[in-house]
Protein backbone atom coordinates (compact mmCIF):
# COMPACT_ATOMS: atom_id res chain seq x y z
CA UNK A 1 0.00 0.00 0.00
CA UNK A 2 2.86 2.34 0.87
CA UNK A 3 4.43 1.87 -2.55
CA UNK A 4 1.09 2.56 -4.24
CA UNK A 5 0.59 5.82 -2.36
CA UNK A 6 4.21 6.88 -2.79
CA UNK A 7 4.23 6.40 -6.55
CA UNK A 8 1.12 8.53 -6.97
CA UNK A 9 3.12 11.63 -6.20
CA UNK A 10 6.18 11.89 -8.47
CA UNK A 11 7.65 15.39 -8.31
CA UNK A 12 9.70 16.56 -11.25
CA UNK A 13 12.97 18.37 -11.68
CA UNK A 14 13.65 19.52 -15.22
CA UNK A 15 17.26 20.40 -16.08
CA UNK A 16 18.55 21.72 -19.40
CA UNK A 17 22.16 20.62 -19.99
CA UNK A 18 22.64 22.65 -23.17
CA UNK A 19 19.59 21.65 -25.16
CA UNK A 20 18.32 23.72 -28.11
CA UNK A 21 15.09 24.26 -26.05
CA UNK A 22 13.09 22.02 -28.38
CA UNK A 23 12.76 19.22 -25.82
CA UNK A 24 12.36 21.76 -23.00
CA UNK A 25 9.29 23.19 -24.69
CA UNK A 26 7.85 19.68 -24.93
CA UNK A 27 8.55 19.06 -21.23
CA UNK A 28 6.73 22.29 -20.37
CA UNK A 29 3.87 21.24 -22.65
CA UNK A 30 3.19 18.41 -20.17
CA UNK A 31 1.92 20.96 -17.66
CA UNK A 32 -0.61 22.53 -20.03
CA UNK A 33 -4.35 21.70 -19.89
CA UNK A 34 -4.01 19.46 -22.96
CA UNK A 35 -1.63 16.96 -21.33
CA UNK A 36 -2.07 17.92 -17.64
CA UNK A 37 0.36 15.56 -15.88
CA UNK A 38 -0.94 16.72 -12.51
CA UNK A 39 -3.55 13.98 -13.10
CA UNK A 40 -0.78 11.58 -12.03
CA UNK A 41 0.16 13.80 -9.09
CA UNK A 42 3.18 15.17 -10.94
CA UNK A 43 4.26 18.68 -10.03
CA UNK A 44 7.21 20.62 -11.39
CA UNK A 45 9.24 21.48 -8.29
CA UNK A 46 12.36 23.10 -9.86
CA UNK A 47 14.29 22.00 -6.76
CA UNK A 48 16.45 18.83 -6.62
CA UNK A 49 15.82 18.43 -2.88
CA UNK A 50 12.06 18.07 -3.46
CA UNK A 51 12.28 16.06 -6.69
CA UNK A 52 11.73 12.35 -7.38
CA UNK A 53 12.03 12.20 -11.17
CA UNK A 54 14.74 14.07 -13.07
CA UNK A 55 13.79 14.98 -16.64
CA UNK A 56 17.12 15.85 -18.29
CA UNK A 57 17.38 17.40 -21.76
CA UNK A 58 20.44 18.27 -23.85
CA UNK A 59 23.76 16.54 -24.67
CA UNK A 60 25.45 17.59 -21.36
CA UNK A 61 28.03 20.24 -22.20
CA UNK A 62 31.32 20.11 -20.30
CA UNK A 63 30.28 23.21 -18.37
CA UNK A 64 27.03 21.65 -17.14
CA UNK A 65 28.59 18.25 -16.29
CA UNK A 66 29.44 19.07 -12.67
CA UNK A 67 26.10 20.84 -12.18
CA UNK A 68 24.24 17.75 -13.36
CA UNK A 69 26.23 15.59 -10.93
CA UNK A 70 25.44 18.03 -8.10
CA UNK A 71 21.73 17.98 -8.89
CA UNK A 72 21.72 14.18 -9.04
CA UNK A 73 23.49 13.95 -5.67
CA UNK A 74 21.15 16.46 -4.06
CA UNK A 75 18.04 14.46 -5.01
CA UNK A 76 17.08 12.14 -2.14
CA UNK A 77 16.58 8.41 -2.85
CA UNK A 78 14.56 6.69 -4.29
CA UNK A 79 14.89 8.68 -7.51
CA UNK A 80 14.57 8.14 -11.26
CA UNK A 81 16.41 9.73 -14.18
CA UNK A 82 14.78 10.12 -17.61
CA UNK A 83 16.86 11.32 -20.55
CA UNK A 84 14.52 13.29 -22.84
CA UNK A 85 15.36 13.51 -26.54
CA UNK A 86 18.13 12.28 -28.84
CA UNK A 87 20.79 14.62 -27.43
CA UNK A 88 20.21 13.47 -23.87
CA UNK A 89 20.00 9.79 -24.90
CA UNK A 90 23.25 9.55 -26.88
CA UNK A 91 24.26 13.05 -27.93
CA UNK A 92 24.13 12.08 -31.58
CA UNK A 93 23.26 15.45 -33.14
CA UNK A 94 26.54 16.63 -31.57
CA UNK A 95 28.64 13.68 -32.78
CA UNK A 96 32.40 14.40 -32.46
CA UNK A 97 31.86 17.80 -30.86
CA UNK A 98 34.70 18.84 -28.53
CA UNK A 99 32.45 20.46 -25.90
CA UNK A 100 29.85 17.84 -24.98
CA UNK A 101 29.82 14.61 -22.94
CA UNK A 102 27.58 12.84 -25.51
CA UNK A 103 24.55 11.93 -23.42
CA UNK A 104 23.33 11.98 -19.84
CA UNK A 105 24.33 8.35 -19.17
CA UNK A 106 28.02 9.23 -19.54
CA UNK A 107 27.67 11.36 -16.38
CA UNK A 108 24.91 9.90 -14.16
CA UNK A 109 22.96 6.60 -14.27
CA UNK A 110 19.89 6.85 -16.52
CA UNK A 111 16.76 4.69 -16.10
CA UNK A 112 14.80 5.56 -19.23
CA UNK A 113 15.54 7.07 -22.62
CA UNK A 114 12.97 9.02 -24.67
CA UNK A 115 13.78 9.13 -28.41
CA UNK A 116 12.89 11.96 -30.77
CA UNK A 117 14.26 15.29 -31.94
CA UNK A 118 12.47 16.84 -30.27
CA UNK A 119 10.73 14.17 -28.20
CA UNK A 120 6.94 14.36 -28.33
CA UNK A 121 5.07 15.13 -25.07
CA UNK A 122 3.17 11.84 -25.54
CA UNK A 123 6.49 9.99 -25.57
CA UNK A 124 7.64 11.73 -22.38
CA UNK A 125 4.34 10.86 -20.69
CA UNK A 126 4.76 7.25 -21.82
CA UNK A 127 8.25 7.22 -20.31
CA UNK A 128 7.04 8.74 -17.05
CA UNK A 129 4.22 6.20 -16.72
CA UNK A 130 6.72 3.38 -17.36
CA UNK A 131 9.07 5.13 -14.96
CA UNK A 132 6.48 5.10 -12.20
CA UNK A 133 6.51 1.27 -12.43
CA UNK A 134 10.31 1.24 -12.12
CA UNK A 135 10.17 3.75 -9.31
CA UNK A 136 7.72 1.52 -7.43
CA UNK A 137 10.32 -1.27 -7.54
CA UNK A 138 12.93 1.14 -6.17
CA UNK A 139 10.62 2.15 -3.30
CA UNK A 140 10.06 -1.54 -2.48
CA UNK A 141 13.82 -2.18 -2.52
CA UNK A 142 14.42 0.84 -0.28
CA UNK A 143 11.89 -0.58 2.21
CA UNK A 144 13.72 -3.87 2.49
CA UNK B 1 -15.30 12.59 29.87
CA UNK B 2 -17.34 13.19 26.73
CA UNK B 3 -15.43 16.46 26.28
CA UNK B 4 -12.16 14.54 26.31
CA UNK B 5 -13.48 12.11 23.70
CA UNK B 6 -14.77 14.96 21.48
CA UNK B 7 -11.41 16.71 21.80
CA UNK B 8 -9.53 13.54 20.90
CA UNK B 9 -11.83 12.90 17.93
CA UNK B 10 -11.24 16.46 16.73
CA UNK B 11 -7.46 16.07 17.12
CA UNK B 12 -7.55 13.15 14.70
CA UNK B 13 -10.39 14.11 12.37
CA UNK B 14 -9.65 17.78 11.71
CA UNK B 15 -6.12 17.35 10.22
CA UNK B 16 -7.57 14.63 7.95
CA UNK B 17 -10.32 17.05 6.89
CA UNK B 18 -7.68 19.73 6.22
CA UNK B 19 -5.86 17.25 3.93
CA UNK B 20 -9.14 16.66 2.10
CA UNK B 21 -9.73 20.42 1.90
CA UNK B 22 -6.29 20.89 0.29
CA UNK B 23 -7.25 18.15 -2.19
CA UNK B 24 -10.45 20.03 -3.02
CA UNK B 25 -8.35 23.20 -3.35
CA UNK B 26 -5.99 21.59 -5.89
CA UNK B 27 -8.83 20.09 -7.89
CA UNK B 28 -10.74 23.36 -7.91
CA UNK B 29 -7.60 25.18 -9.06
CA UNK B 30 -7.17 22.66 -11.88
CA UNK B 31 -10.81 23.01 -12.96
CA UNK B 32 -10.46 26.81 -13.04
CA UNK B 33 -7.46 26.36 -15.34
CA UNK B 34 -9.43 23.96 -17.59
CA UNK B 35 -7.43 20.94 -16.40
CA UNK B 36 -8.59 17.66 -14.85
CA UNK B 37 -6.37 17.93 -11.79
CA UNK B 38 -5.00 15.40 -9.30
CA UNK B 39 -7.05 12.89 -7.26
CA UNK B 40 -8.86 14.25 -4.21
CA UNK B 41 -6.47 12.41 -1.87
CA UNK B 42 -3.34 13.86 -3.52
CA UNK B 43 -2.11 15.78 -0.40
CA UNK B 44 -2.11 12.49 1.54
CA UNK B 45 -0.14 10.73 -1.22
CA UNK B 46 2.38 13.59 -1.22
CA UNK B 47 2.83 13.44 2.55
CA UNK B 48 3.04 9.64 2.53
CA UNK B 49 5.73 9.72 -0.16
CA UNK B 50 7.76 12.43 1.62
CA UNK B 51 7.85 10.39 4.83
CA UNK B 52 9.19 7.41 2.87
CA UNK B 53 12.05 9.32 1.26
CA UNK B 54 15.66 9.35 2.34
CA UNK B 55 16.37 11.35 5.51
CA UNK B 56 18.84 14.03 4.60
CA UNK B 57 19.42 17.43 6.17
CA UNK B 58 21.79 20.31 5.52
CA UNK B 59 22.56 20.67 9.24
CA UNK B 60 21.32 19.56 12.65
CA UNK B 61 19.72 22.91 13.51
CA UNK B 62 17.43 22.59 10.49
CA UNK B 63 16.02 19.31 11.81
CA UNK B 64 15.41 20.79 15.27
CA UNK B 65 13.59 23.78 13.82
CA UNK B 66 11.42 21.55 11.61
CA UNK B 67 10.50 19.44 14.65
CA UNK B 68 9.87 22.59 16.72
CA UNK B 69 7.65 24.03 14.01
CA UNK B 70 5.45 20.96 13.69
CA UNK B 71 5.24 20.44 17.48
CA UNK B 72 4.30 24.08 18.13
CA UNK B 73 1.67 24.11 15.38
CA UNK B 74 0.28 20.85 16.71
CA UNK B 75 0.19 22.26 20.25
CA UNK B 76 -1.61 25.39 19.03
CA UNK B 77 -4.21 23.28 17.27
CA UNK B 78 -4.50 20.89 20.24
CA UNK B 79 -5.12 23.81 22.63
CA UNK B 80 -7.87 25.01 20.29
CA UNK B 81 -9.42 21.56 19.72
CA UNK B 82 -9.56 20.64 23.41
CA UNK B 83 -11.40 23.84 24.31
CA UNK B 84 -8.41 25.86 25.48
CA UNK B 85 -7.64 29.55 25.37
CA UNK B 86 -7.63 31.08 21.87
CA UNK B 87 -4.91 33.58 22.79
CA UNK B 88 -2.57 30.81 23.97
CA UNK B 89 -3.18 28.90 20.73
CA UNK B 90 -2.54 32.10 18.74
CA UNK B 91 0.82 32.81 20.35
CA UNK B 92 1.98 29.18 20.17
CA UNK B 93 1.08 29.09 16.46
CA UNK B 94 3.06 32.33 15.99
CA UNK B 95 6.06 30.66 17.67
CA UNK B 96 5.66 27.81 15.18
CA UNK B 97 5.94 30.28 12.31
CA UNK B 98 9.05 31.75 13.92
CA UNK B 99 10.60 28.25 14.09
CA UNK B 100 9.86 27.83 10.38
CA UNK B 101 11.66 31.11 9.60
CA UNK B 102 14.61 30.17 11.85
CA UNK B 103 14.86 26.83 10.05
CA UNK B 104 15.12 28.72 6.76
CA UNK B 105 17.78 31.03 8.26
CA UNK B 106 19.85 28.08 9.51
CA UNK B 107 21.08 27.24 6.02
CA UNK B 108 23.34 29.49 3.96
CA UNK B 109 21.15 29.30 0.86
CA UNK B 110 20.24 32.75 -0.45
CA UNK B 111 16.75 31.52 -1.30
CA UNK B 112 16.32 30.14 2.21
CA UNK B 113 17.41 33.46 3.74
CA UNK B 114 15.01 35.41 1.52
CA UNK B 115 12.22 32.95 2.29
CA UNK B 116 12.83 33.29 6.04
CA UNK B 117 12.72 37.09 5.91
CA UNK B 118 9.56 37.00 3.83
CA UNK B 119 7.99 34.51 6.26
CA UNK B 120 8.62 37.01 9.08
CA UNK B 121 7.04 39.75 6.97
CA UNK B 122 3.97 37.55 6.43
CA UNK B 123 3.73 37.06 10.17
CA UNK B 124 3.96 40.84 10.57
CA UNK B 125 1.15 41.24 8.04
CA UNK B 126 -1.46 38.74 9.21
CA UNK B 127 -0.87 38.26 12.95
CA UNK B 128 -2.16 41.72 14.05
CA UNK B 129 -5.34 41.10 12.03
CA UNK B 130 -5.80 37.58 13.41
CA UNK B 131 -5.10 38.86 16.92
CA UNK B 132 -7.71 41.60 16.65
CA UNK B 133 -10.25 39.16 15.20
CA UNK B 134 -9.65 36.76 18.10
CA UNK B 135 -9.87 39.71 20.51
CA UNK B 136 -13.21 40.89 19.11
CA UNK B 137 -14.54 37.30 19.10
CA UNK B 138 -13.55 36.81 22.72
CA UNK B 139 -14.82 40.23 23.76
CA UNK B 140 -18.21 39.60 22.17
CA UNK B 141 -18.42 36.07 23.52
CA UNK B 142 -17.28 36.96 27.02
CA UNK B 143 -14.62 34.26 27.08
CA UNK B 144 -11.54 33.28 25.10
CA UNK B 145 -12.04 29.57 25.75
CA UNK B 146 -12.83 27.87 22.46
CA UNK B 147 -15.43 25.52 24.00
CA UNK B 148 -17.33 28.49 25.46
CA UNK B 149 -18.48 29.58 21.99
CA UNK B 150 -22.13 28.56 21.65
CA UNK B 151 -23.66 31.73 20.29
CA UNK B 152 -24.10 32.81 16.68
CA UNK B 153 -21.76 35.78 16.18
CA UNK B 154 -22.04 36.02 12.41
CA UNK B 155 -24.63 38.83 12.38
CA UNK B 156 -22.68 40.80 15.00
CA UNK B 157 -19.23 40.46 13.43
CA UNK B 158 -19.67 40.22 9.63
CA UNK B 159 -16.83 42.65 8.89
CA UNK B 160 -14.41 40.78 11.16
CA UNK B 161 -15.16 37.60 9.19
CA UNK B 162 -14.41 39.38 5.89
CA UNK B 163 -11.16 40.64 7.45
CA UNK B 164 -10.10 36.97 7.70
CA UNK B 165 -9.88 36.66 3.88
CA UNK B 166 -6.28 38.00 3.56
CA UNK B 167 -5.30 35.98 6.65
CA UNK B 168 -6.54 32.79 4.99
CA UNK B 169 -4.80 33.77 1.73
CA UNK B 170 -1.47 34.16 3.54
CA UNK B 171 -1.76 30.99 5.62
CA UNK B 172 -2.88 28.94 2.60
CA UNK B 173 0.14 30.32 0.68
CA UNK B 174 -2.05 31.66 -2.09
CA UNK B 175 -1.45 34.39 -4.65
CA UNK B 176 -1.22 37.44 -4.33
CA UNK B 177 0.27 36.83 -0.86
CA UNK B 178 2.37 33.67 -1.42
CA UNK B 179 5.59 35.63 -1.16
CA UNK B 180 7.48 33.42 1.36
CA UNK B 181 6.96 30.28 -0.72
CA UNK B 182 7.11 32.01 -4.12
CA UNK B 183 7.82 29.09 -6.43
CA UNK B 184 8.94 30.98 -9.54
CA UNK B 185 10.98 33.63 -7.71
CA UNK B 186 12.77 31.95 -4.82
CA UNK B 187 12.02 28.23 -5.46
CA UNK B 188 9.59 27.72 -2.56
CA UNK B 189 11.59 29.95 -0.18
CA UNK B 190 11.39 28.65 3.38
CA UNK B 191 11.13 25.03 2.20
CA UNK B 192 14.01 25.19 -0.28
CA UNK B 193 16.70 23.48 1.82
CA UNK B 194 14.41 20.80 3.26
CA UNK B 195 13.98 17.42 1.66
CA UNK B 196 12.24 14.09 2.20
CA UNK B 197 10.95 13.36 5.69
CA UNK B 198 11.75 16.81 7.10
CA UNK B 199 9.87 18.51 4.28
CA UNK B 200 6.97 16.19 5.13
CA UNK B 201 7.15 17.33 8.76
CA UNK B 202 6.89 20.99 7.70
CA UNK B 203 3.94 20.19 5.43
CA UNK B 204 2.22 18.47 8.35
CA UNK B 205 2.92 21.54 10.50
CA UNK B 206 1.27 23.65 7.81
CA UNK B 207 -1.82 21.41 8.00
CA UNK B 208 -2.05 22.03 11.76
CA UNK B 209 -1.63 25.77 11.24
CA UNK B 210 -4.47 25.74 8.72
CA UNK B 211 -6.57 23.67 11.12
CA UNK B 212 -6.15 26.41 13.75
CA UNK B 213 -6.92 29.30 11.36
CA UNK B 214 -9.98 27.56 9.89
CA UNK B 215 -10.97 26.70 13.44
CA UNK B 216 -11.11 30.44 14.26
CA UNK B 217 -13.38 30.97 11.24
CA UNK B 218 -15.79 28.26 12.37
CA UNK B 219 -16.27 30.07 15.72
CA UNK B 220 -18.27 32.80 13.94
CA UNK B 221 -21.25 30.53 13.37
CA UNK B 222 -23.11 28.42 15.86
CA UNK B 223 -26.64 27.08 16.20
CA UNK B 224 -28.58 25.17 18.83
CA UNK B 225 -29.05 22.18 16.55
CA UNK B 226 -25.69 20.39 16.25
CA UNK B 227 -26.35 19.36 12.63
CA UNK B 228 -27.17 22.90 11.46
CA UNK B 229 -24.21 24.18 13.47
CA UNK B 230 -21.78 21.77 11.77
CA UNK B 231 -23.29 22.42 8.33
CA UNK B 232 -22.99 26.18 8.77
CA UNK B 233 -19.39 25.92 9.98
CA UNK B 234 -18.45 23.68 7.02
CA UNK B 235 -20.19 26.04 4.60
CA UNK B 236 -18.19 29.03 5.88
CA UNK B 237 -14.92 27.07 5.50
CA UNK B 238 -15.82 25.91 1.98
CA UNK B 239 -16.76 29.46 0.94
CA UNK B 240 -13.39 30.67 2.23
CA UNK B 241 -11.51 27.95 0.32
CA UNK B 242 -13.45 28.79 -2.86
CA UNK B 243 -12.67 32.50 -2.43
CA UNK B 244 -8.98 31.72 -1.83
CA UNK B 245 -8.77 29.61 -4.99
CA UNK B 246 -10.64 32.23 -7.01
CA UNK B 247 -8.35 35.04 -5.83
CA UNK B 248 -5.29 32.81 -6.31
CA UNK B 249 -6.20 32.17 -9.94
CA UNK B 250 -7.14 35.74 -10.82
CA UNK B 251 -4.31 37.77 -9.29
CA UNK B 252 -0.54 38.00 -9.70
CA UNK B 253 1.88 37.90 -6.76
CA UNK B 254 2.30 41.28 -5.13
CA UNK B 255 5.41 42.80 -3.53
CA UNK B 256 6.15 42.25 0.17
CA UNK B 257 5.59 45.87 1.20
CA UNK B 258 2.32 45.93 -0.67
CA UNK B 259 1.24 42.73 1.09
CA UNK B 260 1.95 44.15 4.57
CA UNK B 261 0.17 47.43 3.77
CA UNK B 262 -2.89 45.89 2.11
CA UNK B 263 -3.41 43.15 4.69
CA UNK B 264 -3.05 45.52 7.63
CA UNK B 265 -5.16 48.30 6.09
CA UNK B 266 -7.94 45.95 4.92
CA UNK B 267 -7.93 43.57 7.89
CA UNK B 268 -7.39 46.02 10.75
CA UNK B 269 -9.65 48.60 9.06
CA UNK B 270 -12.64 46.27 8.76
CA UNK B 271 -12.20 44.80 12.23
CA UNK B 272 -11.92 48.24 13.85
CA UNK B 273 -15.02 49.49 11.98
CA UNK B 274 -16.85 46.41 13.25
CA UNK B 275 -15.62 47.12 16.78
CA UNK B 276 -16.68 50.78 16.62
CA UNK B 277 -20.14 49.87 15.28
CA UNK B 278 -20.57 47.44 18.18
CA UNK B 279 -19.53 50.12 20.67
CA UNK B 280 -21.93 52.71 19.24
CA UNK B 281 -24.71 50.18 19.13
CA UNK B 282 -24.50 48.58 22.57
CA UNK B 283 -28.29 48.78 22.91
CA UNK B 284 -28.79 46.76 19.71
CA UNK B 285 -30.67 49.40 17.68
CA UNK B 286 -28.94 48.70 14.33
CA UNK B 287 -28.44 44.94 14.57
Amino acid sequence: MREDAATRSPWILHFDTGSCNGCDLEVWALLTPRYDVERFGMVNKANPKHADILLITGPVTKKSEQRLINLYNQTPDPKLVIACGDCASNGVPFLDCYNVCMGVDKVIPVDLYVPGCSCRPEAIMDAVVKGIGMWKKKVEEADR
Amino acid sequence: MTDAITGLAMLIAVPLLIGLLLGIDRRLTARMQNRVGPPLLQPFYDLWKLFGKERRAVNQAQVSFAAASVLLQFTAFAVFATGGDLLVAFFVSGAGNLALALGAFSSRSAYGQLGGQRELLQVLAYEPVLFLVIFILGWQNGSFLSDAFGENLLYLLPLALIAMVPVVLITMQKSPFDIATAHQEIVSGVYVEYSGTYLGLLKLGHWFELAFVFGIITLFFSADDIVISLLGKSLIVLVFVFLAVLIDNSTARTTRGDMVFKTLAFGLGLTIINLVLLWIDVSGAIW
